[in-house]
């Protein structure tokens, strides 16, 4: 059998002659019709059979499902047209009225009739509702063989053996039965007498044309789904195509080649090319366009009679001598790639696309491939280079062709590529950054390429090789139908082989380290070094596959997108209502691509399988944490988990007591187990939870269990094991009370009690072992009163020998006070992580020196406490700004010796102003320098740190040549940047890391009252900050509100320090203590650190009888609001003031004043005072610390003259 | 046929020591080569046994053949890698004068008088090679420590003119093009990364160059995940540590550990000296100011 390339065939039956086919239009069935008179129910995916319809009399040869409904209809050569349910699996009716064979049946696409063309020469509606004939349409003078309506227009084509194709209309007839408005006289006579002519002599059914061409009888007839076009097949082995306008009809054009009976032909749905049947065995396709044969295919026996089109999908049908086949006629498999964020694949429009996963967003077509193969032939795949940005692309076409374009930096339109290299394979694929690798199945040969196309290299692949694939760098995977072996393309030589049957696609994880070969049924996941891992079997197809980043494979299938774990565990994970090719997986979404090669993005739902792959991994957090935030549960994840060995976090999902019970005894936990059986109660749970309890020794449990089923025996003996006296006397009361004897008899042993035994004899009278029993134990009264309530005397009696009577040890250890010890019980890991949840609210409640509920309000920055803070410190900077040149700026740099050229690190200095550029390149005088002019910074030893973290980081060492020292190259921010006047180094912890992990640790430590480690944090910020770089204004301004909150804390939580180291029993002590909580109040700091700080005061005050002062704090807090708890304090406080506001120990605090307080003294400045500011932090200082180190920053000196601290050069960027 | 050349019988243990896998150069089986080729597998396997530092035994072994210029050369390598340097260089320059047209020669001779800082004179050596990729990687590399980034790019693309194909040549490109930078990082960065990821050129030496691409392209994490997976296959190779100390430095952590371990390892690594010498340069430096009023 000789098979076109491109189609495919995709399922086939064995019956007997088919005569009529039908696509369901949503499930994938057909409806064969035979002609042996059977009807056939296929589900063509699965390959199934899935019921058969036999009521017809000889061959079945038109059929048709309805569109919406679940019926069917059937006409035969018995003249029945029958109408079936294939749910009911039933024949509903028939309708009977044609006289000789039905050759077809179709229905109306919306209304409720059937149309049926017959060998009695006549076309008839039928209305399957009222089971009725509504028209019959009498004209052709020979069979008519087919009959179809328009898909839209109430148009009819018929065709029949009489050699003419007719156009009926029977707009009047839907006229006629669609509702009336008002019946008129002649509708009443009309449908008093349906095929009657009108008075006007017109039917309900006109000829519209007769199309006559052929020169033999017409087999079929079908209309183009949107365009005034119809094809018609005859017996004269042409293909008709004609056209019809409002007025008229004309032939236009024939496509020759059938060279027997033409049977059937139609439109392709969406392409515009016709298909074709015919009895020289085989199916032919046309360019409609052109009316050129485009491909053919040919059966070796077996003729064809009907072809039929699925109506959306891109599915054909065929019914021939020996049954049907489906077949489509080209891959709709899109050629993709994916790179890193981006998916490159290729349109229906052979427009090469590139698609932004994080994004979500289509590029515009990059290049047209139209050139590439044939018109009708899709490229087959597509290989990316990110180094080079190229696209390796192979077609089917002409025994397969490849070729090799560079992409176009942008996306402009699909423009024709220019410098393409092409040869023959039917296989390419990069290998590396400059080579790919083709191959040639004729030839059986690999040959690497650079990237003009000249190969380089040569390889033969093992015999049969069908396929190669990318089989990680360096590498080739070669695909045998049995085989897929692994090549090492340098050393040319074959490192591993594994015996895989009939690979058709390899996927690669994204860490490279795993790869799935996808068989037509089967998933093999391999190792990169091609060890098998695991494999699964599909009954369905399957399509595609891509890796989760966890290392997860998602894979589809025909219906549906599954996962398969590493070891082989895999489940579904949502249905499909299309076939789709997934590309990616991330997060919640799936990315694919549809068959029309539109991107597509699928929710799933990842949690089953994260949970199993964290069971795998053994990642109880992440377990929990799935547990915690989502709804997992069901049936078959408690049952995985119990077939994994898992039963104790099963428990964790189940609520049904009985599984739960069944689990906590698996799992050996057996509080659970208690639980559960207390809520089932039943024997059977009491006695296995006995067993299990029994097991570990745990006899309290037992104890209960027994009782609960009143097993006196085993009780007894258990409190005998146990050495429990006490209960032992108690069975033995509730035996006698039961009566029971027996159970009597055995506790008085256990006891050792010999009294109750003779006791017990006497009672059941059975004497003569009560003396036995009296008398071996030495109790000669009792023996003796025994024997004389029997009348008898001691000599009448002979007495075995009696050996000393065995005595019952006495228990030495209260072993029944407790549980006997048993291991630690089984809980896993994962169960301390689900006890230490509860636990872990502790952590939060740590130290708190402020002793107040803090509300977690913190901003990034502090934005508007500290905005007013720059305006008003310009008044008092007099002076500051004078003496400095900007001329000074460019510190120079003396260039280094001659012959050799200078470093990057000295170009770094020249190209920079700022100080961090300087301290990078090693030019720490200069840094200090341009510090100094910009700062008057003066005591660098605390930036010491600093300078060398951004010298360390300035430079790495890649080992080259050996023998010789590495090669140190210079770090650069300006990584886009090559020009030598442009580099700049890199400065480690930028503006960002700054803002948003230093500050929030001194926030943090402002918090938890650690203040010695704010002071630290809050001055290394302004050391980084310093001695930095920012790349915009907008971060200047940013980098100075740091700077200024650093400032702030800083002076409030030294403040706060210098408080705390005072004593205050002495009334100067106490007195400045106050006045340092006052002050503590004043530093612009987040509001609810200030909180903090008014709450401490206000105490303090308060504490001191300070109530006037208290009471300011006290509005002041109000005022800023925050947490209820804090406010209520407030309140209570400011009640308590209002009643006496007066201060106790008069202090420097003036609640209503403006000042700044001095951060050398912690004293007020008094606006109007004069006073001395820090050129770096803005600090201010009372004038007799001009000249000295600043203390908030321990760089700069007061009061210096200074151009101010640059961070950013607008040229840089 | 030169024996380097994609079918020739020594290229794959060229290329194992170019890519750094030294121990795969020494276990290599050279029964089978070629006579003429067994010469310059013996040196390359010399030198790989000098690049692990095994000096006493390559002395050894060469001592009684120093006739052969190609064994001599690798003598003096041995003699400056053990620390005699004095005598190295003197070998070298005495080898430079006598055998100028020896590839080894020129290569190893090359090396020791680059390392003596005696970059014109290897410079001179080395211009006379023919067709030696090897000498022309030295080449780049002394201009590239020279600074002569232009002259390093022209020695690149006058190579790649014939040898377009080989490992060095692709490795001295790289070098080239972490000193031009933008895209050249990029292009650098899948070179080493097309050795670190194949099993037969995966070693330390790619997987650094591989992370300090990355490093200069700013893709710190990435960078991160090479390094520290290095460090536990390598946890003694002085450059993998010195790179992930500037990565540590600038993904904002602590670098103490890692100082102390290099320190450890190779006291004398550039990078040590450089910060011991920028320390106490940064005391004189801070030494002249002082604020106008004590406090």
């Amino acid at each position: 059998m000789q098979s076109s390339p491109n189609m495919l065939t995709k399922f086939e039956s064995k019956s007997s002659r088919a005569k009529g086919i039908a696509f369901h239009p949503k499930r994938p069935w057909i409806l064969v019709s035979l002609h042996s008179s059977t009807i056939q129910l296929w589900d063509y995916r699965m390959g199934t059979l899935i019921d058969r319809f036999e009521e017809h009399d000889g061959p079945v040869r038109g059929i048709d499902f309805h569109p919406t409904q679940p019926l069917f209809v059937s006409g035969g050569d018995d003249y029945k047209i029958k109408v079936w349910n294939y749910q009911t699996r039933r024949c509903l009716f028939t309708l009977n009225g044609h006289l000789d064979y039905v050759r077809t049946v179709f229905f109306h696409p919306e209304l409720p009739w059937i149309l049926s063309a017959s060998d009695d020469q006549t076309i008839r509606i039928w209305n399957w509702q009222n089971r009725s004939l509504i028209c019959t349409m009498t004209g052709h003078n020979h069979y008519v063989m087919c009959a179809q309506f328009h898909p839209t227009e109430d148009l009819i084509a018929s065709a029949s053996l009489d050699q003419s194709v007719r156009i009926w209309d029977i707009s009047g007839l839907r006229k006629k039965h669609s509702a009336p408005t008002s019946v008129s006289f002649e509708d009443q006579m009309a449908r008093a007498n349906p095929n009657q002519a009108d008075m006007f002599g017109n039917t309900d059914a006109i000829v519209k044309f007769v199309l006559e061409g052929h020169d033999r009888g017409v087999n079929w007839v079908s209309f183009h789904p949107t365009l005034p076009l119809i094809v018609s097949a005859g017996d004269d082995r042409l293909i008709k195509l004609w056209r019809m306008s409002d007025t008229k009809a004309w032939e236009v054009d024939t496509c020759r080649g059938h060279f027997q009976n033409a049977s059937a032909c139609l439109f392709h749905p969406h392409q515009d090319l016709i298909l074709s049947v015919g009895e020289d065995k085989t199916i032919r396709v046309w360019d409609l366009n052109k009316r050129t044969s485009v491909q053919s295919f040919k059966r070796d026996q077996d003729r064809f009679w009907v072809i039929a089109a699925h109506p959306e999908m891109n599915l054909f049908a065929a019914g021939h001598d020996t049954g049907v086949m489906v077949f489509k006629l080209e891959r709709e498999r899109p050629a993709s790639a994916v790179y890193q964020n981006q998916l490159f694949y290729i349109t229906k429009e052979k427009h090469v696309k590139s698609y932004d996963f994080g994004k979500n967003v289509e590029s515009p077509p990059m290049l047209s491939l139209r050139k590439l193969g044939s018109p009708w032939v899709p490229p087959r795949t597509l290989s990316y280079n990110p180094a080079e940005r190229a696209i390796l692309v192979t077609s089917p076409t002409d025994s397969g062709t490849y070729e090799l374009i560079h992409l176009p930096r942008d996306a402009t339109g699909a423009v024709e590529p220019t410098d393409v290299k092409r040869g023959q394979a039917t296989s390419a694929v990069f290998v590396a950054r400059n080579r790919f690798a083709v191959f040639n199945p004729s030839s059986q040969q690999v040959d690497i390429k650079d990237l003009s196309n000249s190969t380089t290299k040569t390889i033969k692949p093992p015999a049969g090789t069908t396929d190669i694939y990318f089989g990680g760098t360096g590498c080739l995977l070669f695909i045998t139908p049995t085989t897929v072996t692994l090549f090492d393309i340098q050393q040319k030589k074959q490192l591993a082989e594994l015996a895989v049957s009939g690979v058709k696609y390899v996927v690669w994880s994204n860490d490279g380290l795993y790869c799935a070969l996808l068989s037509k049924h089967n998933v093999t996941i391999v190792t990169k070094t091609l060890e098998q891992v695991s494999t699964l079997h599909e009954t369905i197809r399957i399509k595609s596959a891509t890796w989760d980043d966890s290392g997860v494979l998602i894979y589809s299938t025909l219906n549906h997108v599954k996962y398969s774990l590493l070891n082989g565990d895999n489940g579904i994970i949502r249905t499909l209502d299309q076939t789709v090719y997934l590309v990616r997986v991330k997060g919640r979404n799936v990315y694919c691509l549809d068959r029309n090669a539109q991107p597509q993005i699928l929710a799933i739902d990842p949690t089953e399988y994260r949970f199993k792959l964290a069971l795998v991994k053994r990642n109880y957090d992440e377990m929990l944490q799935i547990i915690k935030t989502s709804s997992l549960v069901g049936q078959s994840i408690i049952s995985y988990l119990q077939k994994k060995g898992y039963p104790e976090i099963a428990l964790q999902f189940v609520q049904d007591p009985q599984t739960r019970f069944d689990l906590a005894l698996e799992c050996g936990n057996l509080e659970v187990a208690i639980e559960m059986a207390r809520e089932l109660d039943r024997p059977n749970y009491w006695n296995r939870l006995g067993a299990e309890a029994l097991a570990h020794g745990n006899h309290q449990t037992v104890e209960m269990t027994y009782q609960k089923q009143r097993n006196f025996e085993k009780l007894s003996f258990l409190y005998l094991a146990t050495g429990d006296q006490e209960k032992l006397a108690r069975m033995a009361k509730i035996a006698e009370h039961r009566g029971d004897f027996t159970s009597r008899f055995q506790n008085a042993i256990y006891r050792g009690d010999v009294e109750d035994r003779i006791q017990m004899f006497k009672e059941v009278d059975q004497y003569p072992l009560a003396y036995l029993t009296a008398k071996s134990h030495g109790l000669t009264e009792e023996a003796e009163s025994i024997l004389e309530a029997c009348g008898l005397t001691e000599d009448q009696i002979v007495l075995p020998t009696l050996e000393e009577p065995l005595k019952v040890p006495h228990p030495i250890v209260p072993t029944f006070k407790s549980n006997w010890p048993a291991k630690a019980a089984g809980h896993s890991s994962f169960e301390k992580a689900l006890l230490g949840e509860v636990g872990a609210g502790d952590e939060e409640a740590a130290a708190d020196g402020f002793e107040v509920e803090e509300d977690e309000t913190e901003a990034v920055l502090a934005k508007d406490t500290l905005e007013e803070e720059e305006e008003d410190a310009s008044g008092w900077d007099m002076g500051d700004d004078i003496n400095v040149e900007e001329d000074v700026e460019f510190v120079n740099v003396e260039s280094t010796e001659a012959g050799a050229g200078s470093s990057e690190a000295d170009l770094w200095a020249r190209n920079s102003p700022l100080a961090a550029d300087h301290v990078a390149a090693g030019s720490f005088d200069t840094a200090m320098q341009l510090l100094n002019r910009q700062v008057g910074a003066v005591q660098f030893a605390p930036l010491k740190d600093r300078f060398l973290e951004i010298y360390k980081g300035s430079k790495t060492y890649l080992p080259a040549s050996t023998g010789l020292p590495p090669l140190v190259n210079y770090v650069r921010r300006t990584t886009e940047e090559t020009d030598s006047r442009k580099v700049l180094p890199i400065i480690p912890r930028d503006l960002e890391t700054v803002a948003s992990v230093d500050l929030q640790d001194g926030y943090a430590a402002m918090r938890s009252n650690k203040l010695e480690d704010g002071v630290k944090i809050f001055k290394r910020i302004l050391h980084t900050l310093l001695v930095n770089t920012v790349s915009s204004e907008s971060e200047v301004e940013q980098a100075k509100k740091i700077i200024a909150t650093a400032r702030e804390y800083i002076l409030a939580m030294t403040i706060e320090l210098e408080r705390r180291s005072i004593s205050t029993d002495t009334p100067e002590g106490l007195k400045r203590s106050l006045e340092l909580s006052a002050y503590f109040t004043i530093p612009k700091l987040e509001v609810a650190h200030r909180q903090l700080a008014l709450m401490a005061a206000m105490k303090l005050a308060f504490a001191n009888k300070n109530y006037n002062s208290a009471l300011g704090f006290a509005n002041r807090m109000l005022a800023n609001g925050g947490s209820a708890k804090l406010l209520d304090q407030a309140k209570k406080i400011k009640a308590q003031c209002e009643r006496n506001p007066q201060d106790a120990i008069d202090i420097e605090f003036d609640q209503f004043a403006e000042f700044d307080i001095c951060a050398a003294s912690f004293t007020p400045i008094f606006s109007g005072s004069p006073c001395v500011t820090d050129p770096f932090t803005g600090a201010k200082y009372h004038e007799q610390y001009k000249g000295s180190v600043c203390r908030i920053s321990e760089v700069t000196e007061i009061g210096a003259p200074a151009s101010g601290l640059r961070l950013f050069v607008p040229a840089q960027y | 046929m030169d024996p380097f050349s994609a079918e020739g019988e020594l290229l794959n243990i060229h290329n194992a020591f170019h890519s750094g896998q030294y121990q795969t150069v020494i276990d290599f089986d050279t029964a089978a080569l070629s006579p003429e080729n067994q010469l310059p597998a013996r040196v390359l396997k010399l030198r790989a046994q000098i690049a692990l530092g095994q000096t006493k035994e390559v002395l050894a072994a060469v001592s009684s053949e120093e006739d052969t210029p190609d064994l001599a050369a690798t003598k003096a390598l041995a003699q400056q890698t053990a620390g005699n340097t004095d005598a190295a260089l003197e070998l070298a320059q005495e080898l430079a004068e006598n055998y100028p047209e020896n590839a080894t020669v020129q290569v190893l001779a090359g090396t020791v008088l680059q390392a003596h800082g005696n970059s014109e004179e290897a410079l001179a050596l080395l211009s006379k090679h023919q067709g030696n990729l090897e000498a022309v990687a030295l080449i780049v590399q002394i201009h590239l420590q020279q600074n002569r980034t232009d002259l390093a790019l022209k020695e690149v693309q006058a190579a790649k003119r014939w040898a377009q194909d080989s490992l060095l040549v692709n490795l001295a490109e790289s070098w080239v093009g972490m000193r031009v930078g933008g895209e050249k990082y990029q292009s650098a960065f899948y070179v080493y990364e097309e050795l670190a990821s194949g099993p037969s050129t995966s070693a330390a030496l790619s997987i650094v160059g591989q992370a300090v691409a990355e490093l200069h392209l700013g893709r710190l994490p990435e960078a991160e995940a090479a390094l520290t997976a290095a460090l536990e296959q390598y946890p003694d190779n002085t450059e993998l540590i010195a790179n992930s100390i500037v990565l540590n430095v600038l993904a904002g952590k602590l670098t103490g550990d890692l100082e102390a371990r290099l320190q450890q390892v190779q006291p004398s690594h550039a990078l040590l000296a450089e910060i011991q010498e920028k320390s106490e340069f940064f005391d004189a430096a801070a030494a002249k100011y002082s604020p106008k009023v004590s406090s």
